[in-house]
């Protein structure tokens, strides 16, 4: 009898523990962001010029080489994939507008905004979680230091900055590696592919994904300080943290995409 | 930049060497990498050979990296279909006016190119982390050392039976991954411009070379991400902050092997398809 009610009591075990798993991580997510949005009023305003200024070399500069690789290869293989059509209807003068225009509106936020989230977002994750289990955030609180003015602040709005700023060089950097494909694999020459971009894609295709960039920085500022901050259970609790956050992450990404999309048709 | 004037001499002197050291450093520790991956496939593809298959082993991580992944995959995949759609629709209608071809092309795309490389950076995301993290951890309290006086070889033991689970359920995810997109897009595609699904489901465009190339592509990711993340993983030193860089180092080499693996298929098939 005792077995029975256990055996009928464990899946409902199994919800609650998810349900409490999930409560806990959007409550932490959005305790953060009020956080944050506290410290970002003026009479709050704390601004650590030196550690943003160290923050925004460690996230741009240092992950330029791997966004600048991804968004030229993601240019050659949009170009490779709508090259296919192109030649069945012989329409080349149109390859600049397929290639430009899913590489700006999606595609380039898209595959940037992955990268960034693994190469930052599990690098921030990891720093802030062995911060937390060497008790280093402890010792910041002990000393009245805010760690979310001091740690999470900086890295907050170097995220977004650079985000930005690889989204608008990555989308330039796919459209050379476009360009590049074109001329040498699919023989479409490199004057034409430059015409038709700049007379089939226009400005709001551009602005489009630099919205979405702007999100995806901001989302997986939050997401990965927010598991980074609440990491427990030594060496193996960091690589957990950093698993849950890059799939948040990669969540976050598709949800928002789909957000924008929708609201700017 | 607080130096004494003493150290900024030589420095200055040896301007043009330390150039060239700074940009041979990054080529020379990639080419290491690219070395030590490449010997621990061909160990792995040896002992998957030669070694002996411990089925327990592989079935708990097919279910670690297959049914685990599925929710995640069902909504990354299932939201990439509906915002596909949902732009390819709008530029349609404004060109063309005509929707009828949308689910046609929008499957051929799904299984040459979408579904198995957005699938596959998915997989790298959450699997790669967590090879690596589990492996990496592993490390750092000794466990693999222990394994190596027990006469076990690290790889024979922790990495075959990731390769094997992996390299099958990718190729499983990437079919699950074309099924909810698709349906997810003929659910917009009703939705959003009043298509009939029985429009939208259209296999009039589909040839031998689309399902081949997509899992080709799958099968070749279902290889790379676990050996880069083991790689990763068996690499591991100095406690909790080795591991961390582990599972970074992780996720983005195996992101960017998709990328690159991604382009080599691409254009091979491109090649291929223009000589038949």
């Amino acid at each position: 009898m005792q077995s029975i009610a256990a055996k009928l009591i464990r899946p409902l075990h199994g919800v609650g523990q998810s349900f409490n798993y999930w409560a806990f991580q959007i409550g932490g997510l959005c305790i953060l962001m009020a956080r944050i949005m506290v410290n970002m009023l003026p009479w709050r305003w704390q601004f650590d010029g030196p550690e943003t200024w160290r923050n925004l070399y460690r996230v741009g500069v240092k992950s330029f080489p791997i966004v600048a690789v991804t968004a030229l290869l993601t240019g050659a293989i949009m170009v490779i994939q709508s090259g296919l059509y192109i030649e069945q209807y012989g329409a080349y003068g149109l390859l600049g507008w397929g290639a430009g225009y899913t590489i700006l509106r999606e595609i380039g936020p898209i595959m940037i905004g992955l990268m960034f989230s693994g190469r930052v977002g599990a690098n921030n994750t990891a720093e802030l979680g062995t911060m937390k289990v060497t008790d280093q955030i402890d010792a910041l609180r002990a000393l009245a230091i805010d760690p979310i003015g001091y740690l999470v602040m900086p890295r907050f709005l170097a995220m977004i900055i650079m985000m930005f700023l690889l989204v608008v060089v990555g989308n330039f950097t796919a459209l050379v590696g476009g360009a590049i494909t074109s001329q040498l694999l699919l023989g479409v020459n490199m004057k034409l592919f430059a015409w038709s971009v700049i007379t089939y894609v226009f400005l709001d295709d551009l602005f489009h994904g630099l919205i979405k960039a702007v999100a995806f920085g901001f989302a997986i500022a939050i997401i990965s300080c927010h598991f980074g901050l609440n990491t427990q259970g030594g060496a193996v609790g960091v690589g957990r943290a950093v698993n849950a956050s890059v799939v948040g992450s990669a969540i976050a990404i598709f949800v928002l995409d789909y957000i924008i999309t929708f609201a700017s048709m | 930049m607080s130096a004494e004037p003493h150290i900024e001499q030589p420095q200055t002197t040896s301007a043009a060497h330390n150039l060239l050291a700074s940009v041979g450093e990054p080529i020379l520790m990639i080419a290491r990498t690219v070395r030590e991956i490449f010997e621990m496939f061909s160990l792995t593809l040896y002992y998957v050979v030669r070694g002996r298959k411990r089925w327990p082993a592989i079935f708990e991580q097919m279910y670690d990296v297959g049914n685990r992944s599925i929710l995640f995959i069902a909504v990354t995949l299932g939201f990439l279909g509906m915002i596909l759609i949902f732009q390819a629709g709008n530029q349609a209608l404004q060109i063309t006016g005509d929707l009828q071809v949308l689910g046609g092309l929008f499957l051929q795309l799904l299984l040459r190119e979408f579904a198995p490389t957005i699938a596959a950076m998915m997989i790298a995301t959450r699997v790669a982390t967590g090879m690596a993290a589990q492996i990496g951890s592993m490390v750092v309290t000794e466990q693999v050392d222990a394994l190596q006086m027990c006469a076990a070889q690290p790889v024979d033991y922790l990495v075959v039976p990731r390769f094997i689970a992996c390299t099958i359920m990718m190729v499983i995810l990437t079919i699950f991954a074309v099924l909810v997109a698709y349906v997810c897009g003929a659910f917009t595609a009703y939705m959003a411009f009043n298509l009939n699904p029985r429009t939208f489901i259209d296999l009039g465009f589909i040839t031998w070379f689309d399902p081949i190339i997509g899992l080709v592509k799958a099968f070749a990711y279902g290889m790379a991400i676990p050996i880069i993340a083991c790689h990763a993983g068996l690499n591991v030193f100095g406690g909790s902050e080795g591991v961390g860089r582990a599972t970074t180092q992780a996720v983005v080499n195996a992101s960017l092997a998709v990328v690159i693996l991604d382009f080599i298929i691409s254009g091979l098939g491109y090649v291929v398809l223009g000589l038949l």
